[in-house]
């Protein structure tokens, strides 16, 4: 079952790279075509994914793998959501304020569990990682269009 | 020769010198540490050495790599994890020896291996690099598109445990690299209307993606897999000393180890892993003792060491002379000159043969440094390993992935493609898809496109150009060989097991 969909993603993922090859511009007389390497290598994925279809279908069941979860993968896609929040959230409220909220979570769900740790984490995280990053190293932070707690500090 | 001027510009630099040791301790902790790996602590500093001088951050980066490899060896002699894929074959005899008290005498042979190995890695390194460039000068785009092919598909042929699931991943990298403008034609593809997408996909926020925050959605699941504590095993007052007569029997070993560590970082991707159990192999077929193999022979424990680390300075060749990175860290440095606008290939050797030189020269300084800490303090390390409480440590480097990536080129848009990269990269993992070949095909894939057309456009549109020109026909044949190769491997171990077909 898991090859299968291996397979059928591989193929839907190779079926957009073919549709968005054929979408490039024909080639100017005297050049090559722009699209001729992704249009070759999405048919050539295609071609795999065919192949771990076959390979899938050839499987028995009884040799399907059993890979114990214990609902790790459920608490990845929470991370995985909280990462993307957290960094569209720069472009919202700056740095320090989604770094304040997200420090203590992503120590929870690592299993910190003390909380002075945790509300230390809160003015701590952000505070080193822009001495480092954005007074040290002199990057420009990201502006938060909604509210920015630097702009507020620095008045 | 200009191997001895560079060597003294480095010693007498004392910043340099410095950097050379801090790479060598952080390079030897993240490669002892199981779950960390240098390619990920390289991708999360690389930004930082944008604010550096060229040859100051790829020493710094460099010598991060070769301190990691060895550092597996401390976390897999000790705690039976190894800390690198390389140090499992290390693993085998080293932790027995550890159990038996042993564990001061096993690090020792494989820091003493280590050493020997990589500096023979990198003496022939410097002795036959300069020769594969004035090769590399006199080749034309069909042979260097036929190389960039050979990479490819032994890239993703031969590393990982799928042949299809290798290639797949190659060719994900290669689609993935060709997003943006088309560097010849200013046509778009793939960005579907997006002004982000028509400027391509960075390799900075890539390989932070991939190799660090993949490795902390990595590390959360094996957290739930396997809970258990990391326990240190005591060395016992004798089982800490190493005498000559301990070692003479494994130097044979170290030699041999190096010798196939050097041959197989030559070719693009094979990596350390390989050479190290090659090595093992090797070294228990032609041992005196081979029974004792297995249960804690002090030349199991040198063999896979040696081989493992002479990878590091050789995988450096296809890098300099073809631009072809021939490991993840390859990959990274490459990057690195990228960004210090110094262009890769056969040409480096005429434009800036100095910063090579000076860069090799920084290598075996670096060797001699997380020799003399290993050597001396190994198990230090190894304690201080086990107090890095790792609840607090991946969140922190989950927090640093952002503003890391944010650092390379200010833009939010990085940011948004390394959190993609790091779950595409977790997801490529646990599905057995091969993340070393994504990120070396991705990138490789421009310059290889470059050639290609550069080639069509010689014999105006005929294929059979890379036929007719023997070298290119030789890479090519090379390429379709390690497929035939590895399926006639896979059909072979399928018939030993009596299973089913996987997937080939």
């Amino acid at each position: 079952m898991r090859a299968y969909a291996e397979g059928l993603v591989l193929a839907a993922i190779s079926c957009v790279a073919i549709w968005g090859a054929w979408q490039v511009p024909a080639a100017s007389p005297g050049d090559t075509w722009a699209g001729i390497v992704p249009f070759a290598a999405a048919v050539a994925l295609l071609a795999l994914s065919g192949f771990l279809i076959i390979g899938a279908t050839r499987q028995s069941a009884g040799e399907a793998q059993s890979d114990p979860d214990n609902g790790a993968t459920l608490e990845i896609v929470g991370l995985f959501i909280i990462a993307l929040i957290y960094q569209q959230s720069f472009r919202w409220f700056g740095y320090l304020v989604p770094t304040a909220i997200v420090a203590p979570l992503v120590l929870y769900i690592f299993g910190v569990r003390s909380r002075i740790g945790l509300a230390l984490s809160v003015i701590l995280c952000p505070l080193v990682f822009h001495v480092i990053f954005f007074v040290l190293l002199g990057v420009f932070p990201p502006y938060g269009e909604v509210f920015d707690l630097l702009n507020w500090i620095q008045g | 020769m200009e191997i001895f001027p560079a060597l003294l510009t480095v010693i007498t630099d004392p910043m340099l010198l410095f950097a050379i040791v801090l790479a060598a301790f952080v390079g030897m902790i993240v490669g002892a540490t199981p779950g960390l790996t240098a390619s990920a602590a390289i991708a999360m500093l690389l930004p930082i050495t944008f604010y550096m001088s060229p040859l100051f951050a790829l020493a710094f980066l460099y010598v991060i790599g070769k301190s990691g490899r060895y550092g597996g060896s401390i976390a897999a002699i000790l705690f039976n994890t190894p800390g690198t894929a390389a140090s499992a074959a290390t693993q085998i005899d080293g932790y027995p020896l550890a159990r038996a008290g042993k564990a001061g005498k096993a690090m020792k042979v494989a820091t003493i291996s280590s050493i020997i190995g990589d500096l023979m890695g990198d003496i022939l390194l410097v002795i036959g690099v300069g020769f594969i460039a004035s090769i590399a000068l006199k080749l034309g785009p069909p042979e260097t598109f036929a190389i960039y092919f050979a990479a490819f598909v032994v890239i993703g042929s031969v590393i990982g445990k799928s042949i299809v699931r290798g290639l797949a991943s190659a060719l994900m990298g290669i689609l993935v690299a060709m997003v943006g403008l088309d560097p010849i034609s200013s046509e778009e593809r793939y960005t579907f209307g997006s002004f982000d997408l028509s400027n391509g996909i960075g390799l900075v926020p890539l390989m932070i993606g991939v190799f660090v925050l993949g490795e902390v959605f990595a590390q959360l699941e094996d957290r739930r897999k396997n809970p258990g504590e990391t326990k240190e095993n005591d060395s016992s007052q004798d089982g800490n000393n190493l005498t000559w007569d301990e070692y003479k029997p494994c130097l044979p070993h170290a030699l041999r180890g190096g010798f196939i560590g050097a041959g197989i970082g030559v070719l693009p991707g094979l990596g350390s892993a390989i050479a190290a159990f090659i090595s093992y192999g090797e070294g228990k077929r032609r041992a005196k003792n081979p029974d004792q193999w297995g249960k804690g022979a002090l030349e199991g424990v040198a063999a896979p060491e040696a081989a493992n680390n002479a990878v590091s300075g050789p995988s450096m060749a296809p890098l300099l002379t073809l631009g072809i990175p021939g490991s993840t860290i390859g990959a990274i440095l490459l990057g690195v000159f990228l960004i210090h606008g110094i262009q890769v290939g056969p040409t480096l050797f005429l434009t800036d043969k100095e910063l090579v030189y000076k860069l090799f020269a920084c290598g075996m300084l670096g060797i001699i440094a997380y020799g003399v800490i290993g050597y001396f303090g190994a198990t230090q390390v190894a304690r201080l390993i086990l107090k890095i409480p790792t609840n607090v440590l991946y969140p922190m480097i989950f927090m640093t992935a952002f503003v890391a990536a944010y650092s390379a080129r200010g833009s939010m848009f990085d940011v948004t493609v390394m959190t993609v990269a790091g779950f595409v990269g977790w997801l490529m993992r646990k599905h057995d898809f091969n993340i070393a070949a994504f990120v070396i095909s991705f990138v490789l894939a421009k310059g290889a496109e470059e050639t290609f057309r550069q080639s069509l456009l010689m014999s105006d549109g005929g294929a059979l150009i890379f036929v007719e020109r023997p070298i290119a026909l030789a890479f090519i044949i090379i390429g379709a060989g390690a497929i035939a190769f590895r399926v006639r491997g896979v059909l072979k171990d399928r018939k030993l097991a009596a299973g089913g077909l996987g997937d080939a």
